[in-house]
């Protein structure tokens, strides 16, 4: 509650409870599509049990797939049974269903918008859903224009109007400021959420907090304290049946260009004034426009061949169903970056983010300097390690500290522990989804974990003259075996520099 | 093993720390939030047993439970000490947090803060969560209050509401307090708050639930508005319906609250709650 509005209202001072959102008709395009059905739907469904859905909504599934109603409920039912992290409650599940409906609608034909303008039209009159709409884009980006242009021109007079859009936006800069451009033709900036869901993770929020919350962290997270961060973010699936898609896409368009940079940008960014959105995407977009571009030397690519996951033998990427023998896109890269600014000048940011490797992680570790003299004899000094702030987003959700610690026992022997915050330990309420959260932000009209337009832009700025010079060169791949770390110019891109990365 | 001192009790606590570790598995997390400190009288034992049990999960503290027994004719402590393990699902690592269970004999019972102290965590908040109706002026209650940051009572539990509400104030300067009947009020003070302006001349308030609430939604209504609002109560269980000047107030919809859920919300609020001091101060 803001002081005005408790200035206006004195009812209003001290009540700590979120009130639902106002009442809406959420229309989700590809509603047949896996997205819908692993996490838009068990995230709406999560929301309805916790009762954070206000008494008057509609949702509207919409794709080209010609589908009832009935069928449409009955395989969102079955995505909810199988992907919710919470139980399956049939009272809650039937609530639910009844405001649901579906509209099989090809943007692409004239006129291909009207049943779904007349779904709308219906749902206001009967669930009292008073014009306001929210659109969820969960289609590939060539499907977008049609759908904007028709939504865009059949704007409701009442209510307001916002529009999700899934990740990637765009395949590089020129494409996404052509979207973006499309896209405000039609809708207005702040009537825009770009879902990166890593933003909805709660230790990524948690991120803000243990940087700008606690006074010890602020006054060294900087280039005189921190050595370098490394940013790791691990799968050891592959491409599980995406072949078609990741072929044409690649870890940098699928991972770093969005995941990855948010992440580095929310390690590197100042202190915002307040968590406003503009006042967080204004202090990450600096970051992003001091990033250098690296060299060709400081970006290495990868491409998984065969190898074993938890000893089962997998295949190398070119046998993935979907991908081209000769595929050279990449399943891997790393790079070495460099935040231009006060703050961060010449401390190196490595990134790295492959699929088929040993395991699924995503950490930020924040290496810092070695003691400048540690009075301890030789021996005791072969344990003493530099400190890192170890800061885990997925699996294991929390924070560890390493640090150097006398063996019990004669003479001064180190080891070096962890400290540890396990966000489950201290917190031990079940983690919100990312999109649980990001749909509940949308709906209340909260931008703040959502990305930019002139985000989205940097990133591809920096994207596009990384990936410029694979253009002259062809790569050797494959050149990492499924279930290592990544090849081997990975560990040399940090050795040139006397590091290494994290042993894991 | 029960410990009959405050050292017995640290050791058992440490040994039970060091054995809770199985071996070539990784270090179980000892993990707390806080100190909780719940005052618990013969008859409310039952009921806060069973709180605690959905509790620990939630906010992993170092409980104390204090059952007084000023009438047992032996002045002795009396205690054990428990470690609650949990694994969250997809995790894999044991968290524990500890559980230290106190019989106060015969005059221990006066002198609760002298066995609470050392067992205090250090650096975190401490809770104090107290079952019954408030023994104002009595030394227990006011050396408890002394070591702890915020108390938190359940005016339903008080056998004279009116009483007990007229002397919280004494309180206020010395330590924060929750009350888990106010906070039971939240969803029809949010609803009140909805029909803002259209109530701001309000004159009757009508409510169907527990004294305390009743009590508490029309004073905290009359000293938001600055105007007399006269209360109309008829007693139930549950807040079944309030209505302002003849108006149905809407509660916000939320998901039943058990007796934990109840205390853990409670158990998140750290400064004082003017508004809730208000309401206290004005229902008098």
């Amino acid at each position: 509650m803001t002081q005005a509005a408790v200035a206006e209202n004195p009812l209003a001072e001290g009540l700590r409870m979120r009130r639902p959102p106002e009442p809406f008709a959420l229309s989700i395009f590809g509603a047949s599509g896996d997205l819908t059905q692993r996490k838009l739907m068990p995230a709406i469904y999560s929301l309805a049990l916790r009762g954070l859905l206000p008494d008057q909504f509609g949702i509207v599934g919409v794709s080209r797939t010609p589908m009832t109603t009935e069928e449409f409920r009955e395989r969102m039912r079955e995505a909810v049974v199988e992907h919710s992290r919470d139980e399956f409650r049939e009272d809650v599940w039937d609530a639910l269903a009844e405001r649901m409906c579906y509209v099989a609608a090809d943007f692409g034909v004239e006129g291909g918008e009207q049943p779904l303008i007349d779904c709308l039209d219906d749902l206001d009159e009967n669930q009292g859903t008073a014009g306001n709409r929210v659109y969820y884009l969960a289609v590939p980006p060539k499907a977008f224009g049609p759908i904007v242009i028709a939504l865009g021109q059949a704007r409701t007079t009442g209510g307001w109007t916002r529009l999700i859009v899934e990740k990637p936006f765009g395949a590089d800069m020129a494409s996404a400021r052509a979207l973006n451009d499309l896209v405000h033709e039609h809708f207005e900036e702040k009537e825009i959420y770009r879902i990166d869901h890593y933003l909805g993770k709660e230790t990524v929020q948690n991120m803000l907090v243990l940087r700008f919350a606690n006074g010890i962290f602020e006054p060294i997270w900087n280039r005189q304290f921190i050595d370098h961060v490394q940013i790791t973010v691990a799968e050891s699936l592959g491409v599980e049946g995406r072949g078609d898609f990741y072929d044409e896409t690649g870890a940098m368009r699928d991972v770093v260009q969005n995941h990855m940079l948010q992440l580095l940008a929310l390690t590197a960014m100042e202190p915002p004034i307040d968590f406003e959105a503009d006042a967080v995407r204004n202090e990450k977009v600096k970051v992003l426009r001091a990033l250098h571009t690296p060299g060709p030397k400081h970006v290495v690519r990868g491409q998984y061949g065969p190898g074993f996951i938890e000893g089962e033998p997998v295949p190398g990427y070119r046998e993935e169903a979907g991908v081209a023998p000769d595929s050279e896109t990449e399943t891997y890269i790393a790079a070495k970056l460099y935040v231009d600014n006060w703050r961060w000048a010449d401390t190196p940011f490595y990134i790295r983010t492959g699929k088929r490797l040993p395991r699924r992680e995503t950490t930020i570790a924040i290496q810092f300097k070695r003691a400048p003299h540690p009075p301890f004899e030789v021996d005791g000094e072969e344990g003493l390690r530099p400190n890192v702030l170890l800061i885990h987003i997925q699996p294991d959700e929390g924070v560890s500290l390493a640090v150097g610690a006398k063996v019990p026992g004669q003479g001064v022997s180190i080891r070096t522990v962890h400290m540890d915050f396990l966000y489950g330990g201290a917190f031990r309420v079940s983690l919100p989804e990312a999109y649980e959260r990001l749909i509940l932000d949308c709906l209340l009209g909260d931008a703040t974990l959502f990305t930019r337009a002139d985000e989205v832009e940097e990133q591809w700025a920096l994207v596009d003259a990384m990936v410029a010079p694979w253009a002259r060169d062809r790569p050797h791949f494959p050149n990492y075996a499924a279930g290592t770390w990544g090849p081997h110019a990975a560990d040399e891109l940090l050795h040139r520099d006397g590091r290494s990365w994290r042993r894991h | 093993m029960p410990v009959s001192s405050v050292r017995e009790l640290e050791r058992e606590l440490t040994e039970l720390r060091a054995a809770s570790a199985e071996p070539g598995a990784p270090p179980r997390l000892r993990a707390s939030v806080m100190t909780h400190i719940a005052w618990v009288p013969e008859e409310w034992v039952e009921a806060a047993t069973g709180t605690l049990a959905g509790l620990a999960e939630r906010h992993p503290s170092r409980t104390i439970l204090l059952f007084p027994r000023p009438d047992d004719p032996r002045d002795v402590l009396e205690g054990e000490v428990d470690f609650r393990c949990f694994v969250r699902e997809g995790q894999r690592r044991e968290v524990c947090s500890e559980v230290v269970s106190l019989r106060l004999c015969g005059r221990r019972a006066s002198a609760p803060a002298s066995v609470v102290m050392p067992l205090l965590v250090s650096d975190l908040p401490v809770f104090l969560r107290w079952r019954g109706q408030l023994p104002f002026g009595a030394p227990e209650l006011d050396q408890l209050v002394g070591v702890a940051d915020r108390l938190v009572v359940d005016s339903r539990e008080w056998p004279d509401v009116q009483g007990g509400l007229a002397r919280l104030p004494e309180l206020f300067d010395t330590i924060a307090v929750s009350d888990i009947s106010w906070a039971r009020t939240e969803p029809w003070r949010c609803g009140l708050a909805d029909l803002w302006p259209d109530v701001a001349d309000a004159s009757v308030l009508r409510v169907a639930g527990p004294e305390p609430e009743a009590l508490l939604l029309g004073s905290w209504l009359g000293a938001r508005l600055g105007r007399d609002v006269r209360l109309e109560h008829e007693p139930a269980g549950e807040i079944e319906l309030v209505e302002v000047d003849g108006r149905a107030v809407r509660p916000i919809r939320q998901e039943a609250l058990t007796p934990s859920d109840l205390l853990s919300d409670q158990l998140e609020v750290f400064g004082r709650d003017r508004i809730y001091e208000e309401a206290v101060r004005s229902s008098s």
